[in-house]
């Protein structure tokens, strides 16, 4: 099966400090990646760089065969709409829109698309809307507003608003780590019920049980590299590297 | 008792003026405020340094200085630049309507330099993450702004904005110095012609009045805005 993601030596720089040092990486259709590591390595800014909320300094993002991202050192390519498109991104701190209920904010962006377009899909948006509300489970919290809800019910509704465009690739960056303990359930029963329905995904998570129980692929890194990649066993049960064995008997963290 | 009715008709007149002064600077000033906040911090460095020295110029000197600038400037410049041209102080000799004019744009230009502090702050309050949410989601920078993020500035600078425009409808009565016939100019007319100092303080219940509804008013858009915390 052709892989629907490929990442190519991805570069990134904050002034001096090299956060990611060529990071390569490739996904298929329906598979979940979990990408694990201490803090400080890089996770968050690598799932930045595919989301575009940073520009990678060199490297290649490929979706389904096709280039959305290039960029050789020092150059700044422009970010097309579809590249955008490919990615969606849950983020650690939800970031709900607050002025807007649960549904508007699963709708708002689609409808402003559909304008763009010129084209009147708001009936068959808010029908996407609700059906995937029934997925999350917050059918009935459609009219309330985001300081209405729990931890969990907000994250459950910023998911859904990810799915709501289609992307391809869905991505997590640390879920649950905003929640109560207690809250951290419902939303992984969310992304693991995701994951029946084929959704490709990558997600950053400190869940090792979750993580363990989810993924296809595993991916450790440390100071800017994969330091260790592999199948939930290899990298949970056999790790290779010793950076892997001290992070993963140092505790869950 | 005619008096009364009579200086409180002229007081009425004063107010049409000052409220006019006052509504007018807020239709011109708000959204001029915007544009300068957007100046402010602009990544491009001359147009921030220059949009932040001029703010500094127009909250730095007193309103009052302003508006004689306006107002006598332009006569100023042209007897130099045509003296030939000299018609003495007859170009002074202004109309109301110029007059008014001056006086507006002095106010509108100040109070934008305010706003634009108020809108600056309120702007840089919101959490980047509402931006990065929208990017994410496909939006245009532009909808991220008039979408999702504007309406929480102006939750958040409700109060400070309501501060201000309660002093602009104050500071209306500075339009007395270029004979303006506001509220107040009408209240001394009384004062001088009349040696009646009770008009005065009539015109300062008419601003009484007038602030109160403001902050009803206010109150009453925090109230509609209080259905959503961010
Ligand atoms: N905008 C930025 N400017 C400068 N340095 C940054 C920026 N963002 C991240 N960094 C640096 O990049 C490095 C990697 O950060 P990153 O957030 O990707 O780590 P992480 O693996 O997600 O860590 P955590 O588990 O704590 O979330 C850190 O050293 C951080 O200080
Ligand atoms: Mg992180």
């Amino acid at each position: 099966m052709e892989n629907m993601l490929e990442v190519k030596n991805l570069r990134k720089r904050f002034g001096q400090n090299e956060v990611l040092k060529g990071v390569s990486l490739t996904l298929k259709k329906g598979e979940v990646l979990s990408i694990i590591g201490s803090s400080g390595g890089g996770k968050t800014t690598l799932l930045r760089c595919l989301n575009f909320l940073e520009t990678a300094n060199s490297g290649e993002i490929v979706v389904n065969g096709k280039t959305v991202y290039r960029a050789e050192d020092g150059e700044k390519p422009e970010l097309t709409p579809e590249a955008q498109a490919s990615f969606g991104l849950v983020f650690q701190q939800f970031n709900l829109f607050p002025q807007y209920s649960v549904i508007d904010n699963l709708c708002l962006a689609p409808k402003l698309k559909a304008k763009r377009e010129k084209q009147d899909r708001n009936e068959e948006i808010e029908a996407k809307a609700r059906e995937l509300l029934e997925t999350v489970g917050l059918s009935e919290k459609a009219n309330a507003y985001p300081c209405e809800l729990s931890g969990g019910q907000q994250q459950r509704v910023a998911i859904a608003r990810a799915l709501m465009l289609s992307p391809e690739i869905l991505c997590f960056d640390e879920p649950t780590s905003a929640l109560d303990p207690e809250l951290t359930g419902e939303v992984l029963r969310v992304i693991r019920s995701l994951k029946d329905s084929e959704r490709t995904m990558i997600i950053v998570t400190h869940e090792m049980e979750f993580a363990k129980g989810v993924s296809d692929k595993v991916i450790f890194i440390s100071d800017g590299v994969i330091e260790e990649e592999g199948t939930p066993e290899e990298v949970f049960v056999n790790p290779k590297s010793e950076k892997t064995k001290a992070f993963l008997s140092g505790g869950s963290k | 008792m005619e008096m009364f009715l009579d200086v409180l008709s002229q007081l009425a007149g004063g107010f049409v003026t000052s409220f006019l002064l006052f509504i007018l600077t807020l239709i011109l000033a708000l959204p001029l405020g915007l544009l300068v906040s957007f100046c402010t911090m602009s990544k491009f460095a001359p147009l921030s340094m220059l949009s932040k020295l001029i703010v500094w110029i127009l909250r730095g000197t007193p309103l009052m200085l302003q508006i004689f600038a306006i107002f006598y400037l332009p006569g100023i410049l042209r007897l130099f630049i045509w003296p030939q041209m000299n018609t003495g102080w007859e170009w002074f000799d202004t109309t109301f309507s110029t007059r008014f004019i001056a006086a507006l744009v002095a106010f509108a230009i100040n109070y934008a330099a305010y706003f634009s502090e108020i809108f600056r702050g309120g702007i840089q309050s919101i959490s980047q993450g509402q931006y990065e949410a929208c990017q994410v989601l496909g939006m245009s920078k532009r909808e991220a702004f008039f979408k999702v993020i504007l309406l929480q500035v102006i939750k958040r600078i409700i109060p400070p904005m309501s501060n201000e425009i309660i002093t602009l409808i104050k500071d209306t009565s500075l339009a007395n110095t270029i004979a303006v016939y506001e509220l107040i100019f009408e209240a001394k007319e009384f004062m001088v012609i009349d040696a009646l100092i009770w008009p005065l303080f009539m015109a300062g219940a008419f601003y009484l009045l007038f602030v109160g509804l403001l902050t009803i008013i206010f109150g009453l858009i925090e109230k509609k805005l209080s259905y959503f915390r961010s």
